[in-house]
């Protein structure tokens, strides 16, 4: 706010008008400094934090772990045949495929995505987070032949998390899990080397049954195990995230375990919750 | 029927890689002092990976993404549950049109999915409600190591 007095003749005193200037001058350079502070804090609390923070101010999306990997959809899918590839899930509203969620905004990265959402007459009411998960309804849908992808999302009463992709040649994919690993790899992210791959199905598989659907005993047990792991690396493979930080974590903040969680896996909840592919989810755990 | 079903992919890729197999009271994979897995999945995961010529985890993206579909139908709708009926229709219809459950070729899920109904739903699948499992289940059965495994193995077992 601004005040100072104006001459009878309505001009303004040209001290108080340079006054006003370096004013002006002084909260600019207050700004940069804030936006290069806050580009520093989140090097700093996030994990992957061997980057060059000069680059930051100018390109935030930088301070993110970048995926691996190159990925094209003709090579890792075969050729394309002029139908759009959708990809159509099933899920219960009751039990909201977090992971999914995130795993689609990262696709919406990548490709050309055509996202929707429908609800099954199987289910009468679907909060309206659930509907606006994937973002805003595309209003140009009559023009599927611009995206390289399609996914669909259906709110139906799924005894358990269903994919159906290229039903002529795959059988239906049930299982979170399962369904998180097709979408990664449609990333090109996916580790090439065996044991890489093979701890992160690991972890997968032991938050998806051991911490989701195991006992309190159970949950404890994981919940120490990934806090010993990630008192030794930033993410749960060591320097790099995967799907494995992206599943576990959907994982935890689903079941709300953050609260009652060890120090290293609340740190590194922040960490995930700090990427931009994470914020689709914010509104589903108000 | 767990063990029976890593020992089964151990048989598998014995060829292509170098391999002992020794018995303790827990399963586990050494693959080095920092590295070991210890629950099935992994164990058979690993392997398939090490040994990727013999295409256990499907030829493309699509095939593993169904590999890992069998793997864990076994594990939560086969192995261990009282009541696999609905479990073995679902396989029926999905062997109809098939000669393996993925692409064209023996991989994880066959192995998996084999140990689990040699453990628990042999049984409980008839020829007349599950033709088509059925004949998926007896053509393995007489193909090597199917065959040796579950000879060398049964025998332990009882």
């Amino acid at each position: 706010m601004k005040l100072f007095p104006v001459f009878q003749n309505g001009e303004v005193d040209p001290a108080l008008k340079a006054l006003e200037e370096r004013q002006d001058e002084i909260l600019r350079k207050l700004y940069d400094l804030k936006a290069t502070v806050d580009g520093l804090a989140k090097t700093v609390t996030t994990p992957d934090a061997d980057l060059d923070a000069t680059t930051l101010t100018h390109s935030p999306a930088q301070s993110e772990p970048a995926l691996q990997g190159t990925a094209d959809l003709d090579a890792l899918l075969g050729k394309d045949l002029g139908a759009l590839r959708d990809i159509v899930i099933n899920a219960n509203p009751a039990r909201p495929p977090l992971s999914l969620l995130v795993l689609h905004a990262l696709l919406c990265q990548r490709y050309q995505v055509l996202s929707s959402v429908h609800v099954h007459s199987s289910v009468s009411v679907v909060p309206s987070p659930l509907l606006s998960c994937l973002g805003p309804r595309h209003t140009d849908g009559y023009a599927r032949h611009r995206f390289q992808l399609g996914f669909t999302l259906i709110w139906k009463d799924v005894p358990r998390l269903q994919m159906k992709f290229n039903t002529q040649n795959m059988c239906p994919i049930e299982g979170e899990g399962n369904i998180a690993r097709f979408l990664y790899r449609l990333l090109g992210a996916e580790p090439r080397d065996p044991v890489c791959a093979t701890q992160m199905d690991s972890w997968v598989d032991t938050c998806i049954f051991q911490l989701v659907e195991g006992g309190g005993k159970e949950r404890a047990a994981v919940l120490r195990a990934l806090n010993t792991t990630l008192g030794r690396s930033p993410w749960l493979l060591g320097q790099d995230f995967s799907l494995a930080d992206l599943v576990c974590s959907c994982c935890i903040l689903r079941a709300r375990l953050t609260p009652s969680a060890p120090v290293n896996v609340q740190r590194w909840l922040t960490s995930c919750q700090n990427l931009s592919y994470f914020h689709c989810i914010q509104p589903l755990l108000q | 029927e767990l063990f029976m079903w890593a020992l089964l992919t151990a048989e598998h890729v014995k060829g292509s890689v170098s391999l002992s197999v020794e018995e303790g009271k827990d399963t586990m994979l050494h693959v080095s002092d920092q590295v070991q897995f210890s629950d099935v999945n992994s164990i058979t995961r690993y392997l398939a990976r090490v040994a990727p010529a013999l295409g256990l985890y499907g030829a493309n993206m699509m095939e593993q993404t169904e590999v890992d579909h069998w793997l864990e139908f076994s594990a939560h709708r086969l192995c261990g549950q009282a009541d696999v009926s609905s479990a073995l229709q679902d396989l029926d219809k999905a062997l109809a049109l098939r000669t393996f459950l993925v692409g064209h070729s023996v991989t994880l899920a066959d192995l998996c999915i084999w140990a689990a109904l040699k453990g628990n739903g042999e049984s409980q699948a008839k020829p007349s409600a599950h033709p088509h499992l059925c004949r998926w289940y007896s053509f393995l059965s007489s193909q090597v190591p199917f065959s040796s495994v579950g000879c060398k193995w049964s025998g332990k077992i009882q």
